[in-house]
């Protein structure tokens, strides 16, 4: 009985320090975080490829709402991931202010400055605009006649039973979110019109026809892929988002090489290779690290 | 001692409402459900929840009811052990993998969650069905064969009553457990209340995970108890009473 | 097929993952085993206890596994243990212990009175008849309690991906994030596997478990 007592317990002991993770300890170790939509998962590989390739021993954890990332870096649980400055201004800071908020330079700077008191650095900018967007078929908004979201808006206060729209639950919380795009647009869309699932689903949803419009970021490949047209934000609602990787402080000046390491990104992403990139992970179905990897041989930044 | 026990419990029960109405409370949770924007919406949910799960129950009632007994009928029963195994199989496949693999096959939205609830909450009825009717005391059967009755007739006045308190804890297994797994069908973009939880989860909301997850706890009691009425109803006095 | 060859190409990363997801099951499954087979046995000798902790671990199981999470974020998050594995092995050390002190008391209380009786003519206290006689005859009931918390934790660690645990069900939650379908059947088809297996391991265990003869006597009975 007692033998039974000890293994037992000594069994705990082990699996406790097996947890998956301690036992590879090498010494400089990073947690690179990341959210849930293709782009992320794309970003936080390539952030971590190329740590890896300087020597880091990296841990990725993705698949997070923009919510839960942010707690977790300033909790420690991340040491950084990608954020976007549109999103840390309204999301985090609840700011409006539209003169700052359009300008990329300008919402950066915010942004930056006010996580700096949070012992949080913004590292370089990379200059794609990743914003929201409403997308619909192209077939549907060219007969429906509608181009912008105004558009959008005066169909929906005509017909309000008609369009049937698809958006996560994060977009429609959130004060950059479709709640406030309907009261700024001045239109009412019924809860029931209002169909929520995942973001990848959104897509999905609407290229089956399931719904009639749906939430989308910008960079996605499969908006041109599946024939989508994206609204024109005619009242400039949406903040620009661009994709900063933020990392604590701590971590910057015991490791001040990150900021070199992650340079190639922001010094060669383009709105367009991102979108190559999400569409060869979303539309042809390879996966993130090898698209990853392919990119990062391609501009010369690892062997 | 016991009645130290009977105190000290009662003294947790009590802490413990204390505690969740402190909780509701401060996480704005009584605020949330009060906002007269979100009200409907929770409202709407909560029915659509209800709805995959009545309509899910109800198929897999009829077909687990109909398997069970088509099990223990003479000309089938050496399948018996053979489909109780392989529907065993499915029930380890954990939930959210009969969901994802639905979605896989079907597209997303109410049909493949509502297959999927199906499928995952005929085993508990067909297993018990099973069960409960192999377990009628042969000398019954024999009694009533004596008496004249037909083999519908022994279906329905012999077999059935005397199961009938096995197959209730079947159903009342499938409904906890389908109350519990329709809470995953949001992901599958079929809505109810994992919406609510989901959604709170992700962006820290408090209030809205606990108006997700409460209505979805007070359900399953609630089924537990509806469970334990029907077998108030469905089994004979007599039955009951010696069970 | 394309699912296993998504498998083939990611093994490491399924391995790593399949290792994540034992590992919580496990550590749960022992934690629950070291709380609940204790607790059943010690209400065997308490009646009034039993029915309240028989009764308060069958509300536990009853409440839907994500709502549980749900319930225990907030409060969990108090000590910025919110998300991750913690949470996750909580839970299912609670889930678990339905199964396990249920059999455990079942087991105990089922041990035949003339088995005791003789025990106790023999001279043996209160341990010995424990480890002795109603341990030794308990224990394949005991395991099938495990069995059936192992089969029941491992479908729930799928679930607690969407609390950041990691393991299997991240496999499934990012297919369906990203439209993946290969990376949702290999989530779903592992995740599977894993628990036929397992359930078939513990049947087994269960069977070693059970003494020689009473397997004779199961088999004359039948």
């Amino acid at each position: 009985m007692k033998r039974i007592i000890q293994l037992f317990v000594s069994a705990i002991i082990v699996l406790t320090f097996l947890l998956p993770g301690t036992l590879l300890a090498k010494d400089k170790k990073i947690i690179v975080g990341g959210k849930n939509f293709t782009e992320q998962y794309l970003l936080s590989e390539l952030a971590g490829i190329l740590l890896q390739d300087k020597g880091f021993d990296v841990t990725l954890k993705t698949g997070v709402g923009s919510v839960i990332a942010r707690k977790s870096l300033e909790s420690d649980q991340f040491d950084i991931y990608f954020e976007y400055t549109g999103t840390a201004y309204t999301l985090y800071y609840k700011q409006k202010d539209m003169e700052i908020m359009t300008v990329p330079e300008k919402v950066y700077d915010w942004v930056k400055k006010a996580d700096e008191k949070k012992n949080l650095i913004w590292l370089d900018p990379v200059k794609f605009n990743n914003t929201y967007t409403l997308m619909m078929k192209k077939s549907q908004a060219d007969s429906l006649g509608l181009k912008t979201i105004s558009d959008l808006a005066g169909y929906v206060n005509e017909n309000p039973d008609e369009l049937i729209f698809a958006l996560d639950s994060e977009f429609w919380e959130r004060p950059d979110g479709f709640k406030k795009v309907m009261k700024t647009y001045k239109f009412k869309l019924p809860a029931k019109q209002v169909k929520k699932m995942s973001i990848g689903l959104t897509y999905k949803a609407l290229k089956e026809g399931l719904v009639n419009s749906a939430m989308g970021f910008a960079t996605d490949g499969r908006i041109a892929a599946f024939g989508f047209v994206n609204l024109i934000d005619d009242k400039l609602f949406f903040p620009v988002y661009n994709p900063v990787p933020v990392v604590r402080k701590e971590v910057l000046d015991k490791y001040p090489e990150i900021r070199e390491i992650l340079k190639p990104i922001a010094d060669n992403m383009t709105t367009e290779k991102m979108q190559q990139l999400n569409a060869s992970v979303d539309v042809e179905h390879k996966q993130v690290r090898e698209v990853a990897t392919a990119w990062l041989k391609e501009i010369d930044a690892i062997n | 001692m016991n009645k130290l026990m009977g105190k000290t419990y009662r003294l947790m029960l009590m802490l413990i409402i204390l505690i969740a109405g402190v909780m509701a409370e401060r996480t704005g949770l009584v605020e949330y459900l009060s906002d007269p924007y979100e009200y409907p919406v929770i409202i709407e949910l909560l029915v659509q929840h209800l709805y995959i799960v009545a309509i899910s129950m109800t198929f897999a009632t009829i077909i687990g009811l109909g398997a069970g007994i088509i099990l223990t009928r003479k000309r089938f029963r050496r399948y018996a052990g053979i489909c109780m195994y392989i529907v065993g199989l499915g029930q380890t496949i954990p939930s959210l993998a009969v969901l994802a693999i639905a979605m896989s096959f079907l597209g997303i939205g109410l049909k493949p969650a509502i297959f999927a609830l199906s499928i995952y909450s005929i085993l508990p009825i067909a297993r018990n069905t099973l069960a409960g009717i192999t377990a009628v005391p042969t000398s019954f059967i024999d009694a009533a064969r004596g008496m004249g009755m037909t083999p519908l007739k022994i279906l329905f006045e012999v077999e059935l009553p005397n199961a009938m308190k096995v197959i209730i804890t079947g159903f009342r297994i499938a409904l906890i457990i389908n109350i519990g797994t329709a809470a995953l069908s949001y992901l599958i973009g079929a809505g109810g209340l994992g919406d609510l939880i989901f959604t709170g989860i992700s962006l820290m909301q408090t209030e809205k995970l606990l108006a997700g997850a409460i209505p979805i706890t007070l359900m399953a009691l609630i089924a537990d108890g509806l469970a334990d009425f029907m077998g108030y109803i469905l089994i004979s006095k007599g039955l009951r009473l010696s069970g | 097929m394309s699912t296993i060859q998504f498998i083939i190409d990611n093994y490491a990363q399924v391995l790593f993952l399949s290792w994540e997801h034992i590992w919580i099951v496990g550590l749960a499954l022992m934690i629950a085993t070291v709380i609940g087979v204790p607790l059943g046995i010690f209400i065997t000798g308490h009646k009034n206890l039993a029915s309240r902790v028989l009764n308060g671990a069958n509300i536990l199981m009853t409440i839907p596994s994500i709502a549980l999470f749900g319930i225990m974020l907030p409060i969990l998050a108090l000590v910025n243990l919110g998300l991750g594995k913690v949470p996750a092995v909580i839970a299912l050390v609670l889930y678990s212990q339905l199964p396990i002190i249920r059999n455990t008391y079942t087991a105990i209380k089922n041990v035949p009175g003339p088995l005791v009786d003789a025990a106790r003519g023999m001279g043996m206290n209160r341990w010995e008849l424990l480890k002795e006689v109603q341990i030794p005859l308990a224990t394949p009931i005991i395991i099938a309690g495990l069995r059936t918390a192992a089969v029941m934790n491992i479908g729930i660690a799928a679930i607690a991906v969407y609390i950041g645990s990691g393991g299997l069900g991240v496999y499934i939650q990012q297919g369906i994030d990203r439209v993946y379908p290969e990376m949702i059947m290999s989530g779903a088809i592992l995740v599977s596997l894993l628990a036929i297996i397992v359930d078939g391991f513990m049947a087994m265990l269960e069977r070693l478990a059970t003494p020689e003869g009473i397997k004779l006597q199961r088999n004359i009975l039948r």
